[in-house]
């Protein structure tokens, strides 16, 4: 892998940023094109211009391989676009190379990004093959051939062809000796900023070149050197105990350069050739003619691109880092409680304050408004997230032999980022096992009466402040006896077989070290997948649950909280202390009389009969050890709250009242202790500075159950 | 620029916080202390180790204290207008200390250093770095990282 050039490293950011996404375009348009089995003008069009700006931004950043790489790419395309009868010659084949193509330009990102000495991929095998493909289209090689050696020197109608032969002829030219060699070149017309670019260029050769000037000399100091340069062009002159031929390749990968011309080299330079280049060259002097110049070994830079590519309309769109955003979360999150501090404090109990409530009135609506605007700015579309799902089915359906076909629904459903951002693995994961495990082989399927095709549904819906993600398969469900087995086996079985409801059976496949397939194959079976899985939606406070019949499929429903930052919350005293129950938990809250049946369990547990169905009653005082609570039920107040397919009641002294609370997470020093598994997901600090714990509906009904 | 940071660091090391604790004097690395601040009104949470009263909100952030009394196994006392709370940095992560009374700021210099004994001791002995001796006054450090030891590492105390 090339090095990054030092002075390109704040444009880092930006390059990955923007190739990862021309990528997943990219990865979107092929997946498309293999389904309809072609590639559309449009389409075509639309490769090539993300391979050409791959391979500009790759070459500016002095990338090098990266931008050979994708030149090679490019050259397919161009030829397709020139011509799109011709993908017929080259059609099955092509889609796994650029495939592979464009893993091979992902991991080579991936390594820039990473420490910067990732991999050291060979990229030639792969070019070896792409320009193969460039020889079938030509005609210049048999179709289907499957040997890309002779591919390697025939290329005469490939884009870059009208270069290769006149290199040679330049070399012995202009390039032979260690003298000073000239160079002029040309910006594309209208590129701007034509200063920087040659700066930039210069840059680019510094570590070709023994010696290197330039005329202008300094171009990045003076904006006004930019007509200069236009017009006369910007020389590179420069000296090199390297081959010359290296400069050549730097200056024609280089972006935005229209032409450029090697002049002849100069043994001996003088201080005036400096100055006026054209008095000393042979040639005459490309005088406002940019023009190659028929005596000059001018090489027009194949740039086709600019000229017919579709004008892409301007996009209101802007990259912010998310370390950004997150800061303004937590801004807007201590506005809101400012704002609250305010307009509720204590100084102003029993003061009659018409003009100061409107005004704090006023502020309410807008910080209620810019927390509205600031959480949309997080929310992003699942689509990304569900499109990488579609290469990893591809991928695996071929080389697992098996006919998988995706589903997805609601990919434009938005989550908050970061939840966005935690979910891409753990449905990887589980896209695997159904593809891996739960589809059978094309032969099994049609021996059962199934669809030769196996379907995986991914669907994503927006219910009632949670999100919703289902991954349907229709293969093999899972087998209860099978995984008892296999509990048994391992030691995971707390208690007889026959006491298990199927939900739970299911639910052992979430145990760490637990996996029913005996093959190890290259995506699953390692048993660390499915407990990963629940522990990365659960750190996102979701839910995972499972649905399965044998033969028929199975069902993984995850559901997840919309954002993680700011929640509607019920405030209610215990004791004194205030705790913070989530609104979308609450079903409904009562007063109990002496009338109302108060059952209780065999271990002297409480329950409520509510409309011919028992509910657990926990009380809060008790879970947390407080003392001054209200401990007799007709005084305070029966919460009934649920979360998922569990529902319970709890008892508390009072509802004080609703309030937006913006979550934070327990402090990092108390990591070590199970905060959260006794019915707490977080604090928030309330109007008046106090700390309200928030209550987890889930978690205080799971540790009712134990 | 950075002469003046390493500066400024060189002037931390080597200095303690001293407070009281039950009449006896410790001391903590300057380089450790963020602020002290009164005591302020705590919330408890459940599940934790019992010297954790809780956590108080330091101008919008969560921080949970320790009381050091009960660390250090010594029965509690009622907290008074002397009663303080000492911010203090581990690992990135602010922890308050609530101590008796906080007294000054020593330099080790002047000191004279022995180490703690190993065996014996109530329960704070095993937390010390050493023992420093200024005139008539014996300051007992603490070592921050052994203080902290028991919530930092991977076995949690209850």
């Amino acid at each position: 892998m090339s090095s990054i050039d030092p002075s390109m490293e704040n444009m880092l950011e930006t390059f990955i940023y923007e190739s990862t996404s021309l990528l997943d375009e990219l990865d979107e348009i092929m997946l498309d094109s293999e389904k309809s089995k072609s590639i559309s003008e449009k389409n075509i069009n639309e490769i090539f211009r993300i391979m050409h700006t791959i391979k500009g931004s790759a070459a500016m950043m002095g990338l090098e391989t990266l931008s050979n790489f994708a030149h090679v790419v490019e050259d397919v395309f161009f030829i397709l676009r020139e011509d799109p009868s011709k993908l017929n010659l080259v059609m099955d084949t092509l889609f796994d190379l650029l495939f592979q193509a464009e893993d091979f330009i992902k991991a080579e990102l991936d390594a820039i990004q990473g420490d910067g000495n990732g991999p050291d991929q060979d990229p030639s095998e792969l070019m070896k093959k792409l320009e193969a493909q460039v020889d079938i289209m030509n005609g210049t090689a048999p179709s289907q051939s499957k040997d890309p050696a002779p591919a390697a020197d025939t290329q005469p109608a490939a884009p870059e062809a009208p270069a290769a032969p006149s290199d040679g002829e330049h070399k012995p030219a202009s390039l032979s000796g260690n003298g000073f060699h000239q160079i002029r070149v040309f910006f594309e017309d209208g590129c701007q900023m034509e200063n920087i670019r040659g700066f930039m260029l210069l840059t680019q050769l510094k570590d070709y070149c023994d010696e290197l000037e330039s005329v202008p000399a300094n171009p990045q100091n003076d904006a006004n050197l930019c007509n200069e340069i236009i017009k006369n062009g910007f020389l590179v002159r420069f000296k090199t105990s390297g081959n010359p031929e290296d400069v050549i390749k730097v200056i024609e990968s280089s972006v935005n350069i229209k032409s450029y011309e090697v002049l002849e080299s100069q043994p001996d330079p003088e201080p005036a050739q400096e100055e006026q280049p054209q008095a000393v060259t042979s040639q005459p002097a490309p005088a406002a003619a940019p023009e190659p110049q028929p005596q000059s070994q001018a090489v027009p830079k194949q740039e086709p691109a600019s000229s017919s590519l579709p004008k892409v309309p301007k996009q209101n769109l802007i990259n912010v880092n998310q370390v950004k955003l997150d800061q303004l979360m937590d801004l807007v999150g201590e506005i809101v409680t400012a704002e609250s501090m305010v307009s509720s404090n204590p100084d102003l109990k029993g003061l009659q304050l018409d003009n100061f409530y409107k005004s704090t009135r006023e502020l309410r609506k807008l910080t209620d408004e810019l927390q509205d605007v600031v959480m949309s700015i997080r929310m992003v579309p699942l689509s990304g997230v569900f499109q990488k799902m579609n290469r990893i089915v591809r991928d695996m359906s071929k080389k697992l032999n098996k006919d998988v076909e995706l589903d997805i629904i609601g990919g434009d459903t938005e989550v908050d980022k970061t939840i966005n951002d935690s979910l891409s693995d753990p449905l990887m994961h589980m896209i695997r096992n159904s593809v891996d495990h739960a589809i059978e082989p094309p032969e099994e399927r049609q021996a059962l009466g199934k669809p030769v095709t196996g379907k995986v549904t991914l669907s994503a819906q927006n219910i009632g402040g949670e999100i919703v993600i289902t991954i349907a398969d229709d293969g093999c469900g899972l087998d209860r006896e099978k995984l008892l087995k296999k509990a048994r086996e391992n030691g995971l079985l707390t208690k007889p077989e026959s006491d298990y409801t199927d939900k739970e059976v299911f639910g052992l496949i979430m145990l760490p070290g637990f996996s029913t397939n005996t093959a190890v194959t290259e995506y699953s079976g390692r048993g660390v997948g499915m407990d990963v899985v629940r522990k990365n939606i659960e750190k996102v406070g979701g839910t995972v649950n499972i649905d399965s019949t044998l033969h028929e499929g199975t069902t993984f429903t995850v559901k997840i909280p919309l954002t993680l930052a700011i929640v509607d919350g019920m405030e209610i005293s215990v004791g004194g202390t205030i705790f913070t129950l989530p609104i979308t938990s609450i079903k409904q809250s009562f007063k109990i009389s002496d009338q109302t049946p108060i059952l209780h369990n065999t271990d002297g547990t409480e329950m409520i009969m509510l409309r011919e169905t028992c509910y657990p009653i926990i009380r809060l005082y008790e879970l947390f050890n407080m003392p001054n609570a209200v401990t007799n039920l007709e005084d305070g107040i029966i919460i009934q709250i649920e979360y998922g397919d569990r529902v319970g009641c709890i008892f508390a002294d009072e509802l004080i009242g609703e309030q937006q609370v913006v979550v934070k997470p327990f402090p990092l020093f108390l990591s070590h202790y199970n905060i959260k598994d006794c019915g707490l997901s977080g604090c928030t600090i309330l109007g008046d500075g106090s700390i309200s714990l928030i209550l987890d509906a889930n978690s205080l009904l799971k540790s009712y159950e134990r | 620029m950075d002469e003046i940071l390493n500066n400024s660091i060189d002037d931390l090391n080597g200095r303690y916080l001293t407070f009281y604790i039950a009449e006896a004097i410790y001391g903590l690395e300057l380089k450790h202390v963020i602020e002290i601040i009164k005591m302020e009104p705590i919330t408890p949470v459940p599940n934790v180790a019992y010297y954790i009263k809780g956590i108080i909100n330091l101008r919008g952030k969560i921080v949970p204290v320790i009381d050091v009394r009960t660390k250090f196994s010594l029965e509690g006392v009622p907290y008074d207008d002397k009663t303080c709370i000492i911010v203090v940095v581990i690992n990135d992560m602010q922890v308050g200390l609530i101590v008796d009374q906080v007294s000054e700021v020593v330099s080790a210099e002047q000191a004279v250093l022995t180490t703690p004994p190993t065996a014996g001791g109530n329960n704070a002995s095993k937390y010390l770095s050493s023992i420093a001796t200024f005139g008539n006054r014996v300051v007992l450090n603490i070592d921050c990282e052994r203080f902290f030891m028991s919530d930092l590492g991977s076995g949690a105390l209850y």
